[in-house]
């Protein structure tokens, strides 16, 4: 008899011995447990799981047959556009394409409403999912909060010209189309700077989160040099003025000479002094090893160290390529046999719509089940973007058990599964909860809605 | 498909066990989960030995300028740092400075959005820090803020969890079914690592929306792991029974007690609410959000005002409606740091060191503002000119848990860390 991941995956935990010598120090009075039920033993649904938002019934076995790197570099390959319905659906909802002062006539509620919807669809009908993926993790790496000043008006630009037309691209380039975009700078106050007293928001938050870190070596000096570098770096504003367009003020910016990170900028560079701390920045060593960490981080969890030090090179070959960095994730093969990996809300709920091969348009009843699980997309408030800790994620279970149990009763508008079908099909409940928690499922009298449901509600669910 | 309730009807009233649910539990599964908080109540804190004393934590997050909260009004270069965006002095009439603060003791004002909270003040039973903070250095809202939601000295130092998980763990008896909860969206770091211990961010409609045999099918898919998700199915489970009976949204305050309608109104309406319930509640956690004021902070109007006076309101309606049982009450308001002295060219302020925490309720020697005054003008001769913080934050902490909590050694919550005196707490009664 082999003995399955799972199971192996236990002794290991059991014995103390996973991930001796690479793990981050687990908080105080936690040992590293890991659900006693696991779901997506098999590789290709571990593949989907991790690199998308998990299988649909079928799709894993499609993968095994294409096998994982070519699946994997098919992702990478994905073209511009969506396949055709899809498309279509999208290009219906007007923040796709208008800009920030064309919107401006529209209740911010509904261009919120807007904004999510097209995450949500992309996210459960896309075939492109290490896209979706990405995406989510350039959103919140460049976190911007829709509910602040307006935000919801620039957001839909901003991931236009940041993480969907850099997804897979260079990251000194996605790095610069943040620094233009005017969802960013003014959630972190840069209009609000000028160089008789220059605001420090953006400027601190782009070398502790964009770029450096906190460990990166910055001071507090670096800070208000970098400051003053990006006075006058605002957005448009005025009657008749393309109110949310990047827009370089020389009025507000302060020209004399600075010096960061130990290099000299010299006075009068004008709107040069923000990209050359951009050009600092972006081949600073120690931005490569924070942005790899970071998506380690996001795609395999506790597992991430295995992976920092082969993708942090490949930033460095590559000059910050993201398809290099990701490919050079994929290559360690921990998302074949690291640690479970908890599904935060988001993950969790395109999961369970497409394990049920059902369909969504994104619409309210399903944005707000998200903010009842506490991650509505685009609604986080500090700069630092959702958090990837399990610690920050356990007080959500009942409402995933309550969307779980609306959902395939049919009570989310918009949204469809339908169960009877895939029964008809021969699946069952073992894929999503495990062997011991299906039999337990299927021992009891509930209806078939909630015997998928409470598949969904399994411990095993809420991981992959 | 009927559905049935599975914890309660529309009026709060406890449905008999259905027949599936009396043969699951006769197969044994896991504890009963109906009626079981009675059980409970009775056993571990029903009347005969009282609730335990209850602390409730509020983080401002984003850092709350402190210098604007307690206002220095009496060090000479307070108005000279902050031409647009002070104060003005107690009295102060003059048209066009904003409502003058409130004054404390002759050299410190009260920001007067806080007014609902100068009663608490003048009556002895809150106390004011100024200048306090933890010896970070990074100015970042995330160290900052794990620094002390750790206990730690500053970010780079200290243990990994949180200092009430620490206190949770060392005093852990096994006899309450709940003695921590965070109103939040994600839960806190300073509960990281304790068990007991539910994040939620309302419990307004707080129920499992099935019949009762999904509820005992949960149940027994939760009833063993480890894990943390595991881990907190099963509180997440134990809480649902304990609030079978409860109906947290039809609770009246007591006492004419008028909560803001805000989310740390609500949640501190709920504190009082769970607090009443018998399940051994010892450690609330808030967190107020959007405190990080780089721009337009305001002078007495304005969105800073606005966070102030939800604060003072929520705080003071916690503090009524808790009514008798405020005895058994404390409350602290703390913030990651304080903000830069000069203004900026915003009219905000940017991140700084030394900030100001409120310490209210039971066993609080208050009516005083503690702590040594550094000055502004000695102070802003160090880059980049923040409030120097000269009383450390777990100094104050270490007396709270000391004077009001279980018997613990601080040190334990506190690791490294010697507590010096600060003088705000009375002695263990």
């Amino acid at each position: 008899m082999t003995v399955s991941r799972r199971e192996a995956l236990g002794a290991l935990a059991a014995a103390g011995l996973l991930g001796a010598g690479c793990r981050a120090p687990l908080p105080f009075g936690r040992e590293a447990a890991f659900p006693a039920e696991r779901v997506g033993d098999d590789e290709f649904e571990r593949l989907l799981a991790c690199f998308g938002y998990g299988a649909r019934p079928g799709e894993a076995a499609q993968a095994r047959e294409l096998g994982a790197e070519a699946w994997f570099e098919g992702q990478l390959a994905a073209p511009d556009d969506e396949p055709l319905p899809l498309l279509a659906r999208l290009l219906r909802l007007d923040v796709m394409h208008l800009s920030p002062w064309e919107l401006r006539d529209w209740p911010e509620a509904a261009v919120l409403a807007q904004l999510q919807q097209a995450t949500l669809l992309r996210a459960v009908e896309s075939p492109w999912q290490l896209r979706e993926r990405t995406v989510e993790f350039w959103n919140d790496h460049f976190n911007v909060y829709a509910r602040k000043g307006l935000g919801a008006y620039r957001k839909p630009l901003d991931e236009r010209l940041v993480a969907r037309s850099h997804t897979f691209g260079h990251f000194p380039a996605l790095l610069r189309a943040s620094a233009r975009s005017a969802a960013m700078l003014v959630y972190l106050d840069q209009q609000a700077s000028q160089a008789r007293h220059p605001n420090e928001n953006y400027a601190r938050e782009l070398l502790e989160l964009h770029t450096l870190g906190v460990d990166g070596g910055y001071t507090q000096r670096d800070v208000m040099e970098v400051a003053r570098c990006f006075t006058g770096w605002t957005e448009e504003r005025g009657f008749l003025k393309a109110k949310g367009a990047f827009k370089f003020d020389p009025a507000l910016h302060d020209d004399g000479e600075k010096v960061v990170l130990g290099e000299r900028i010299p006075a009068g560079g004008g709107v040069k002094d923000g990209e050359r701390v951009l050009d600092i920045v972006s081949r600073h060593p120690a931005t490569a090893r924070h942005v790899s960490g970071k998506l380690c981080g996001f795609f395999l969890g506790d597992s991430a160290p295995r992976a920092t030090a082969a993708v942090e090179m490949a930033f460095l070959d590559t000059g910050g390529s993201v398809k290099a960095m990701l490919q050079a994730l994929f290559a360690t093969g921990a998302w074949r046999d690291g640690a479970p990996v908890a599904k935060r809300p988001f993950d969790y709920a395109v999961s369970a719509v497409r394990a049920l091969d059902g369909h969504t348009d994104g619409g309210r009843p399903l944005q707000d089940h998200l903010a009842a699980m506490g991650q509505a997309p685009h609604q986080w408030p500090m700069p630092d973007g959702y958090p990837i800790e399990t610690e920050a994620w356990t007080g959500t279970l009942l409402a995933r058990w309550n969307f779980a149990l609306d959902l395939t009763r049919g009570g989310i508008g918009g949204t469809q599964v339908e169960v009877d079908r895939l029964e008809r099909r021969g699946l069952t409940t073992e894929g999503l909860a495990g062997p011991t928690h299906s039999r337990l499922i299927e021992s009891g009298t509930t209806s078939a809605e909630e015997r998928w449901a409470l598949a969904l509600a399994s411990p095993a669910f809420q991981w992959r | 498909m009927k559905r049935e309730a599975w914890f309660c009807d529309g009026n709060g009233k406890l449905e008999a066990p259905g027949r599936r649910a009396v043969v699951l539990a006769a197969a044994g599964a896991a504890v009963g989960w109906l009626g079981a908080r009675s059980a409970w109540a009775q056993a571990a804190f029903g009347e005969s030995k009282g609730d335990p004393p209850l602390l409730v934590v509020v983080f401002l997050r984003g850092g709350a300028d402190g210098l604007n909260v307690v206002v220095p009004y009496a060090d000479e270069d307070y108005y000279r740092f902050r031409p647009s965006l002070g104060i003005a002095r107690p009295g102060d009439r003059r048209v066009g400075v904003g409502q003058p603060a409130l004054d404390l003791d002759g050299f410190f004002g009260l920001n007067p959005a806080l007014a609902p909270l100068l009663p608490e003040y003048k009556e002895g039973r809150m106390a004011v820090v100024q200048a306090v903070g933890s010896r970070d250095t990074t100015r970042s809202h995330f160290e900052a803020m794990s620094a002390m939601e750790r206990g730690a000295r500053d970010s780079s130092s200290g243990d990994q969890g949180g200092w009430l998980a620490r206190y949770l763990n060392a005093t852990e008896d096994g006899s309450a079914p709940l003695r921590a909860v965070s109103f939040s969206s994600v839960a806190p770091e300073s509960l990281g690592g304790a068990t007991h211990a539910l994040t939620v961010e309302s419990l307004d409609r707080y129920s499992l929306d099935a019949g009762s045999e999904v509820g005992g099918l949960l149940e027994r898919m939760y009833a063993q792991g480890d894990d943390l998700m595991t881990r907190a199915g099963r509180e997440t489970l134990s809480l649902l029974k304990a609030l079978a009976k409860a109906d947290p949204q039809g609770a009246r305050p007591e006492g004419g007690a008028s909560y803001p309608d805000s989310p740390l109104g609500r949640a501190f309406r709920q504190v009082a609410f769970v607090a009443r319930q018998g399940l051994g509640l010892e450690v609330a956690c808030l967190e107020s959000m959007g405190w990080d004021s780089h721009v337009a902070q305001g002078r007495t109007e304005g969105w800073l005002t606005e966070l102030l006076a939800d604060l003072g309101g929520s705080v003071a309606a916690f503090l009524t409606d808790m009514g008798r049982e405020a005895a058994r009450t404390t409350v602290v308001v703390m913030s990651e740091f304080g903000r830069r002295i000069e203004e900026n060219a915003g009219f905000g302020t940017d991140h700084g060191s030394g900030g100001a925490m409120l310490v209210l309720g039971a066993g609080v020697t208050g009516g005083r503002v503690y702590g040594r005054w550094p000055g502004l003008a000695a102070s802003f001769k160090r880059e980049p000119g923040d409030l120097l913080v000269t009383t450390d934050y777990r100094d104050v902490l270490s007396e709270v848990v000391a004077s009001r909590l279980r018997p613990v050694e601080t040190g334990r919550v506190f690791p490294g860390h010697l507590a010096a005196p600060v003088g705000l707490m009375a002695g263990r009664s």
